[in-house]
């Protein structure tokens, strides 16, 4: 084709109505001639009209010809399809709104989950070349251990050794920090992070600097550089701010530096400080920062772990004792963040896309339902010439403007669903995390429901484009096609039940498994206890006596409030995410390496702690006040650990030691034992626990922990009172009650669960709808039959039985069908389930029975009218 | 579905359109007065396989069209050969004497 065709055939599409006034032109300009003609020769006007249009022929034939010589037809009938799809549409409105209300749900559940996983999974780090990132941890593979926080010197010996990155940071994960001074004290999320951190991320500073290396030491460390929001936020964005000191944890710092909008590492954090460590500080048996490096150009993820694996082995060799059996795990940073929502989010996409599924079968039935009323129509154009290829065409159309309108609205609808899926979420997201609607999810929408539309219509275009012609026109087009149709529809109806009871099986497994988890007993009793989290900055706390003093106080005063029953405060809170893990040494045991000493849950509590959380103490004491610094160092150990150690006798007064073996710190004396506590998560037990008594371990973060026999929600406002008025330097943030504790602590799972059921139960009434369509149409279209077999005899209840038996046996086949896939399908989610078998026997049986009975009641209301069917009156009815 | 009163085999009505064309510009109508005239009423064309015929040969490049005004001052369509139409005309002028030579042949021998 060359350029002037395309030429004349774009001309031939933008300029329609031009040429279409062309032609008319031309051919009425021919007509006019001929009539002048005959008139010369002397017929009157009318005679040589009628003459001339006799001579003419069929003029729409040639128009139709002269057009087609334009070579732009299909667009044309494109065109033309679209219009009278839209017609039709309009023409019944309550079908083309089912159609697309249906499809608009399926496709905004597919876009909001696709947007999520998309945010987590797809969506690049919003730091320059992200997917050069690596987190480089610390393993002890041979201890189980596939990542641990990382030791300073080890750190420093990778960064000299290392040729495969470009440059390698730490920072100290996210910690608090009172902003006090230029008004209310704030408390704030910031890191302490190593010279180079923000080089390796490729950020720079809108404002100042960066730390310097020299800035990286114990002694010059005074300085900070603020995020962006908190600069504006707290300083007016005033520029002036450089080299102005601000008290942070009423510590003197200088502002250096003031990172870009948006900008927060590690998760939340809006202020960044310098670690200020040095190998002696910070030894290689002290684990707790975190590495972040970034890859030289064409080196792959595997070569840097070979050379890291290598520097590994060579520390291990010149440490023996600290870094016994520990390697290093290099991992691309954006996989490390997603971790723990990748599974569950590829779950999630199946099960909508099974959702969307049902939806298009139930779409494809409701438009073989209307196949029947169209057939006459179907078989009209088919008498007129249109080839079968050009009628498939039409209805395809059709269905594709159908998806698309559930498309479009199922986008918008998508926007309010992943809203929705958001605020379900208690957490405070990681900043990184993206969920706005892109390119990328705009092509996933565009492509799912353009596949939509070609798999729903594919299946009613091909069955009713297959037309016998004198059949149907002679028959009025009803009865030939109904048995063909009927099976398709069957078979459509079989695949709905199928699916959705595979997704019902799925939501029923995990609301068990979710009750089951929310039933365990993490051996304490949350009913009535509020929390409150209260960090003494170190500085105007330095002397450990200070603190101690501090807590005590605040615990006695909480105590005297009104409603309170008891009071303590602890280092940890169980189920919130801290943990304090120590190496133990037991006396009598053999002192073991580091590298094998057993890590325990290590937590700091105040007298009356265990009364309070309503933990049992199982045997021997509580701590008292008397425990004090001076006094013999004592500990509470629990359940699980007294019996490890001390089966058959009592571990009261037995010894134990924490921390690095070889560093020889003082026994404690067991003075107790308690029942274990998830500490971790409620799924499973994880470290066994000691307590140690606060006064002789004064921490400087503790949380206070309360019981109330009312609401413990009520107490927020005085304990944050009564810290006020001991010191209105430090902010009181969270102080949630231990009931939220525990349900944040599982939201993953009780969102999957929700999604899962919203799915499931989205499901089954799709299908529910779809056996019910088959089995009305089933009664009209057999209405004369009944009326046969009722004028020869049958009873109702035969009648009933006829349509029942019907449905149910295309219900049985359906959940046939649906147990298979499911016994394969369910297995797929293990990592989502706790606690229950991915082939619970009693899940599948109870959701197989109950879509047996909600199926028996889509039939019997189509059942029941079929026995109401007059003999006489059906008989007629022909 | 065609019934064309014209007994002209596809592609001689094209031939003789481009013939007709090769001399002046005409409109579609004058194009079916001079087929029958020059013709002398043996060979007549239908506007529905005319009309059909012009577009195919429009739409191939072969001829151009521009709107002008009739002898009897009425808008028209005129239809003028291009260069290409030109060299086509020449080339199935030659194809055709020799298929109706060969005809010839054949009748009078046989």
């Amino acid at each position: 084709m060359n350029f002037s065709t395309l030429k004349r055939r774009w001309r031939a599409l933008i300029h329609k109505e031009q040429l279409e006034q062309e032609l008319d032109d031309e051919l009425q300009f021919h007509l006019e001639q001929d009539i002048a003609q005959n008139i010369k020769s002397g017929m009157t006007p009318d005679e040589a009209r009628s003459a001339a249009l006799k001579a003419f022929g069929n003029l729409v034939l040639s128009k139709e010809e002269s057009r087609d010589a334009r070579g732009v037809r299909w667009v044309e009938n494109i065109l033309q399809d679209v219009r009278y799809s839209g017609r039709l549409f309009l023409k019944n409105p309550a079908f083309s709104l089912v159609v697309v209300l249906t499809l608009a749900l399926g496709i905004s559940a597919n876009t909001a989950i696709f947007s999520f996983a998309n945010g987590i999974l797809l969506r690049p780090l919003p730091y320059p070349d992200s997917d050069r990132l690596a987190v480089v941890d610390e393993t002890a593979l041979k201890r189980g251990v596939n990542s641990m926080s990382v030791s300073y010197p080890n750190f420093l010996d990778w960064r000299e050794r290392n040729t495969v990155f470009e440059g390698i940071g730490l920072h100290f994960g996210t910690n608090r920090f009172a902003l006090s001074g230029n008004g209310q004290a704030e408390e704030l999320r910031g890191s302490y992070v190593s010279y180079g951190l923000f080089e390796v991320l490729r950020v720079s500073p809108v404002l100042g600097r960066t730390i310097a290396r020299a800035e990286d030491t114990p002694d010059t460390d005074d300085v900070v550089i603020l995020g962006y929001e908190l600069w504006q936020r707290r300083f007016g964005g005033d520029t002036k701010i450089i080299g102005q000191r601000i008290a942070l944890n009423t510590y003197s710092r200088t502002v250096i530096g003031v990172m870009p909008p948006g900008f927060k590492f590690p998760e939340e954090s809006e202020l960044w400080a310098p670690l200020g460590l040095t190998p002696q500080t910070f030894t290689r048996t002290d684990h707790g920062l975190s590495a972040i490096a970034r890859l030289k150009d064409g080196v792959t993820f595997e070569q840097a772990q070979a050379e890291m694996d290598r520097i590994a082995a060579q520390i291990e060799q010149e440490n023996p004792v600290s870094n016994e059996g520990l390697g290093v795990g290099v991992t691309s940073l954006h996989k490390n963040l997603s971790g723990d929502y990748r599974k569950a989010l590829f779950i999630l996409l199946g099960v909508v896309g099974c959702v969307l599924l049902v939806a298009c079968v139930n779409v494809a039935n409701l438009m073989l339902a209307r196949a029947s009323a169209r057939q006459k129509e179907v078989a009209l154009r088919a008498a007129l010439g249109a080839s079968r290829l050009r009628v498939i065409q039409q209805l395809l159309t059709e269905s594709l403007m159908l998806a698309v309108a559930g498309g479009v609205l199922g986008l918008l609808l998508s926007v309010g669903a992943l809203r929705l899926l958001l605020a379900s979420i208690p957490i405070k997201l990681p900043f990184w995390m993206n969920f706005g609607i892109d390119l990328r999810v705009l092509a996933f929408t565009v492509g799912v429901t353009v596949l939509t539309g070609l798999v729903f219509g594919s299946i009613p275009a091909l069955q009713t484009s297959r037309v016998n012609l004198n059949d149907t026109l002679k028959e009025g087009g009803r009865r030939s096609l109904t048995s063909i149709r009927t099976f398709s529809r069957s078979v459509l109806v079989i695949a709905e039940i199928a699916l959705s009871l595979v997704l019902l099986v799925g939501a029923g497994l995990m609301i068990q498994s979710f009750l089951r988890l929310r039933s365990v007993d993490v051996g304490l009793n949350p009913k009535g206890v509020a929390t409150a989290s209260v960090t003494l900055p170190r500085l105007k706390y330095p002397e450990k006596p200070q603190r101690a003093a501090f807590f005590k106080q605040l615990v006695e005063q909480v105590t005297a409030l009104p409603g309170v029953e008891a009071a303590a405060a602890t280092a940890t809170v169980p189920l919130s995410g801290g943990f304090w893990g120590r190496s133990l040494t037991v006396e009598g045991y053999p002192v073991l390496s580091v590298g094998q000493a057993p890590m325990i849950q290590h937590t700091v509590v105040t007298p009356n702690y265990f009364r309070t959380m309503g933990i049992t103490l199982l045997s021997g004491r509580d701590f008292t006040a008397a425990d004090t610094a001076g006094a013999p160092l004592v500990t509470i150990i629990d359940e699980r650990l007294a019996s490890e150690y001390w089966a058959n006798e009592s571990p009261i007064g037995k010894r134990v030691r924490f921390g690095p073996p070889e560093d020889n710190e003082p026994w404690h004396t067991v003075i107790g034992v308690v029942r274990s506590v998830r500490h971790e998560r409620m799924q499973e037990e994880t470290r066994k626990s000691v307590y140690l008594p606060h006064q002789q371990m004064p921490v400087n973060g503790m949380s206070v922990v309360m019981r109330t026999s009312g609401d413990p929600r009520t107490l927020a406002p005085a304990i944050r009172r009564v810290v006020n008025q001991m010191d209105h330097d430090i902010p009181v943030n969270k102080t949630p009650t231990m009931d939220e504790v525990m349900a944040e602590s599982v939201w993953q799972p009780r969102l999957y669960t929700m999604l899962f059921t919203v799915f499931g139960v989205g499901a089954m009434v799709l299908a529910v709808i779809g056996i019910y369509g088959v089995m009305a149409y089933l009664v009209v279209t057999r209405t004369h039959e009944i009326g046969v077999r009722m004028a020869l005899g049958a009873t109702a209840r035969n009648v009933f039985g006829l349509i029942v038996g019907r449905g149910m046996k295309l219900t049985i086949i359906g959940v046939l069908l649906g147990i298979v896939g499911a016994y394969g399908l369910t297995r797929l989610m293990r990592s989502l389930l706790f606690n229950i078998s991915t082939t619970d026997p009693i899940t599948f049986t109870s959701i197989s029975v109950l879509l047996v009975l909600v199926a028996f009641i889509a039939c019997y209301i189509p059942a029941r009218r079929a026995t109401k069917v007059n003999p006489l009156v059906a008989l007629r009815y022909e | 579905m065609k019934k064309q009163k014209a007994d002209l085999l596809q592609g001689t009505l094209e031939l003789l359109v481009l013939r007709l064309l090769s001399s002046t510009a005409l409109n579609g109508w004058d194009i079916m007065q001079r087929i029958q005239l020059v013709s002398g009423e043996v060979l007549s064309v239908t506007p529905g396989a005319l009309y059909p015929a012009l577009h195919r040969l429009e739409e191939r490049g072969l001829i151009s069209a521009v709107w002008d005004t009739s002898e009897n001052n009425r808008k028209a369509k005129y239809y003028q050969l291009t260069t290409s139409g030109r060299k086509q005309l020449e080339s199935q002028r030659k194809q055709w004497e020799r298929f109706s030579n060969a005809v010839a042949l054949i009748l009078r021998d046989a």
